[in-house]
């Protein structure tokens, strides 16, 4: 084993386990303030993905104006999933499995939908990064190396806003005792919806992140999702820190994995490792009940 | 004759199918501490969140201070000087002492100075919370909790303040603690409606008091009529009637 | 018990066998004999699956993975092995109990519902992957294909034959299979079982205090369960002849079934084979526009969470007699 090729997994589960920490920090957000699964987040990977590949691809729009759209469209569609269905079935008794069996239904039926509305075709979106930079001896087109750095930037400004801002304060309190939160004046309904927009926001960076090294189809957010609840199981459920450092831990480990067996196995050694340590450590990795 | 703090005319609320209070009609006066005496399960922390609007009402007006309250949702209530202290403490368990207490002005919407100067005041009434206010709240004793959890309501600079169960869990010298805190509290003009299950702490504590039973109002006068009135004597007090 | 049963369910139950077994003598058309073919194999399906998610109230979400291992085991043993589907079929349900009983162990350590659900998922996905990875024997995605059917039987001097063709065969033994497993688990919900069963679902520290064994009512379920859908599993595989990694544990599979479940009402007996004959029927009435299937699969499972929570079964309960705040299942407590 070369130190070439170890380095080159490091660097490839450093990418993979950004991607994861976006997804999954922004589960862990929306269960640690309302206690909800959200099976349909990797739909909102896929419609970032589509909403900024129209902008490029298809109206011509500058890169970034594109991107903002997209990530600003999203943030409206979880809103108002939020809204529509979360918030209704929150209301009544027995949510906690009908809002997982509801949002289950809107993830098939947002990706039935995409397939109707874009086709099955699987769409590029152009490299909008140029240039390689160079790693030591290895050599990385930006548009990979920006992923980590972009994740990290998106994550700490989101963890600036949580704990460092009036909006965050709201957000935390919500999340620890909702009434309470509403006792002193807080509107926990819109903080509820305010959180779901911000986490489909993190998913959709990730997507744009992600569309030009992958592709842009009705199906993307699928590998992710299972991925994203790995990450925030193994992070200790709803524990934003512990989803971040849980993810990045699940994409050098799926990458060295690979390493040493192939890559269609590398699914199989998440999920292995996910119900392996739930059987040791049910309350994660990092043991921290705390919420949000 | 001047307009009660807070009214509650002919409220129902319901809990799915199932209805828990009938025509509660109550009022507060301003300066008034009223006590809301019930067994378990006749309804009266509903009536509490009802009025607070926590839970929504089904029939029947909230007042308060004359504007119709019923269709407004909890979170307008802090800012026009409702607060409450709800049973259990609750507080925001993985926050320091000090962001659950300024939390309580939330709804003020005060500048650092004023936030301060009024976290001072408030504090003045609890010196022994004073030494631990970066402490995380979940690490508090059941009884510094409590002081916590009345200390947030008192930031929010109510007029009324709603109290869930005070007394509940608390040991005697704990309980005598918050009474004591409950009169200084009344004292500098605030209005404070609890409920206890004890009809003695009830009704001695208070100007006036409603004997709630099954979601109903069965009985109302002043804390001493109350504690005199026969049937309360005789159920609540377990005393034989004379 | 009655909110799971209803009144009467030996006899709404022999009611639904008999309008069932008249159906090949009143239905002239083979196509929809198939079509009731596959209600009949998906009904088993949602009642094995519905004994955990909605009477013993365990929120699993990966049984389509035993749906896959009773399946691939017959097939493979009867077909690859050269054996008897009579037997292997036995065989397939016995590799999905297994399989159950194992998934149910660490599920045991958790209460908490996130927890089971994802781990369940999890493990669909493994079996999911291992199946598409195992290209020398179950040829991955490609499919396994040419699965034997069940051998001709002669009873009275008639032979009965099985598989994609045989519809009078294949739909006698689907129903068969539907009235026993429906027979058993209906004997068994009548029973110290059943009560067992709700006593968990409603509260496990009261069932507990009841000095019932957690562990063991909870495993023996979680292998029913599995047994029953691995059943299922191994008609159909012995009955279409064909199999895919993603066609029997795919995410398609699982919300197939949830949607089926959920639209006749969870926890109900009767609610998942209504659940499973309406979407069934509507799958194939809408073959032609094949794109919009999971649309409404999905949709179906959304709308009917947030405006039927209680399925189509909650509706025909609410007319008959007032709901009542028991009647829903109380929330187990979660951490």
């Amino acid at each position: 084993m070369t130190g070439t090729l170890l380095a080159e997994s490091l660097i490839n589960g450093l990418i993979t386990g950004a991607i994861y920490a976006l997804v999954g920090a922004g589960v862990a957000l929306i269960y640690g303030t309302m206690r909800v699964l959200n099976f349909a987040h990797g739909e909102m990977m896929m419609l970032g993905a589509y909403f900024a590949w129209m902008g490029v691809a298809v109206a011509g729009l500058p890169v970034l104006l594109a991107f903002a759209l997209a990530l600003i469209g999203v943030m409206i569609v979880a809103a108002v999933i939020q809204r529509a269905v979360v918030a209704p079935v929150l209301a009544r008794e027995d949510w906690s499995f009908r809002v997982i069996a509801a949002t289950i239904g809107l993830s098939v039926a947002l990706q039935s939908a995409a397939q109707l509305i874009w086709g099955e075709k699987f769409n590029a979106l152009p490299y909008f990064l140029d240039g390689v930079v160079q790693i030591g001896p290895m050599r990385l087109p930006w548009q990979r190396a920006a992923i980590p750095i972009v994740a990290f930037v998106a994550l700490g400004l989101s963890a600036l806003l949580l704990y460092r801002s009036r909006f965050g304060q709201m957000i935390r309190a919500t999340a620890q005792d909702a009434e309470a939160a509403q006792a002193v004046g807080i509107p926990a309904g819109l903080v509820h919806t305010a959180v779901f927009a911000l986490s489909a926001g993190l998913a959709a960076i990730a997507a744009i992140m992600l569309a030009p090294i992958m592709s842009v189809n009705p199906w993307m957010g699928l590998p992710y999702i299972l991925k994203a609840f790995a990450v925030v199981i193994l992070g200790g459920l709803g524990n934003f820190g512990g989803a971040i450092a849980a993810g990045l831990l699940l994409g050098l480990v799926e990458s060295f994995g690979v390493m040493v067996t192939s890559s269609e196995w590398r699914d199989v050694i998440s999920y292995g490792l996910l119900i392996a340590i739930i059987w040791v450590r049910p309350y994660g990795l990092f043991g921290g009940r705390e919420a949000a | 004759m001047t307009e009660p703090l807070l009214a509650l005319d002919a409220i129902d609320v319901r809990y799915g199918p199932t209805q828990v209070l009938w025509g509660v009609t109550l009022r507060v006066e301003p300066g008034e501490v009223v006590a809301v005496m019930g067994p378990n399960g006749s309804g009266k922390s509903t009536v509490l969140k009802a009025a607070m609007g926590l839970k929504g009402v089904s029939g029947g007006r909230v007042m308060f201070r004359g504007e119709d309250m019923t269709r407004r949702p909890a979170t307008a209530r802090p800012g026009a000087g409702m607060s409450i202290v709800l049973e259990r403490r609750r507080l925001f368990p993985f926050m320091s002492v000090r962001e659950n207490i300024e939390l309580g002005a939330y709804a003020r919407r005060l500048s650092r100075a004023d936030l301060a100067r009024s976290f001072d005041e408030v504090l003045a009434l609890f010196p022994e919370i004073a030494g631990h206010l970066d402490a995380t709240a979940a690490r508090l004793s059941g009884g510094q909790q409590q002081m916590v959890a009345i200390a947030r309501g008192l930031m929010g600079d109510p007029q009324l303040l709603l109290m869930d169960e005070p007394l509940l869990g608390l040991s005697p010298a704990l309980q005598r603690h918050v009474i004591d805190l409950m009169g200084r509290i009344n004292q500098r003009g605030v209005a404070i409606l609890f409920n206890e299950q004890n009809a003695k702490l009830s009704f001695g504590l208070s100007h006036r008091g409603y004997l709630l039973e099954s979601g109903r109002v069965v009985l109302e006068g002043s804390g001493v009529e109350m504690l005199d009135h026969p049937e309360v004597r005789r159920v609540y007090l377990g005393e034989e009637a004379a | 018990m009655r909110s799971v049963l209803g009144s009467r369910p030996w006899l709404t139950l022999a009611l639904i066998a008999l309008v069932l077994a008249a159906m090949p003598f009143v239905i002239d058309d083979n196509y929809l004999l198939h079509i009731l073919i596959l209600f009949l194999i998906f009904a088993v399906f949602a009642t094995g699956w519905n004994l955990t998610l909605g009477i013993l109230g365990q929120k699993t979400l990966g049984h389509h993975a035993f749906f896959a291992i009773g399946a691939y085991t017959t097939a493979l043993l009867s077909g690859t092995v050269g054996l008897s589907p009579w037997l292997t079929l036995w065989l397939g349900v016995l590799a999905a109990a297994l399989a159950g009983g194992l998934i149910g162990i660490p599920i045991l350590r958790i209460r908490s519902m996130p927890h089971v659900a994802i781990v369940t998922l999890a493990f669909a996905e493994i079996v999911k992957l291992l199946l598409a990875n195992w290209k020398d024997v179950t040829r991955g995605e490609l499919g396994l294909w040419g699965i034997p059917p069940f051998p001709a039987i002669e009873i009275g001097g008639t032979t009965i034959r099985f598989g994609a063709g045989q519809i009078a065969g294949s739909f006698a033994l689907a129903l068969l299979a539907f009235v026993a497993v429906h027979a058993l688990v209906l004997w068994l919900l009548r029973g110290r079982f059943g009560l067992t069963m709700v006593a968990i679902r409603d509260s496990q520290l009261a069932a507990e205090s009841l000095s019932i064994d957690l562990t063991r009512s909870k495993l023996a379920a979680f292998a029913l369960s599995a047994a029953i859908v691995g059943l299922s599993g191994g008609l159909y595989a012995h009955y279409l002849q064909i199999l895919t990694p993603t066609s029997t544990a795919g995410p398609e599979m699982l919300v197939t079934l949830l949607a089926m479940i959920i639209l006749g009402g969870v926890g109900t007996f009767f609610g998942p084979i209504f659940g499973a004959l309406v979407l069934t029927a509507l799958t194939e009435y809408l073959r032609e526009y094949g794109d919009l299937r999971m649309l409404i699969y999905g949709a179906t499972v959304t709308l009917f969470v947030i405006l039927l929570p209680r399925g189509v079964a909650g509706l025909l309960t609410r007319r008959g007699r007032p709901a009542a705040a028991g009647d829903e299942p109380a929330t187990a407590p979660e951490t």
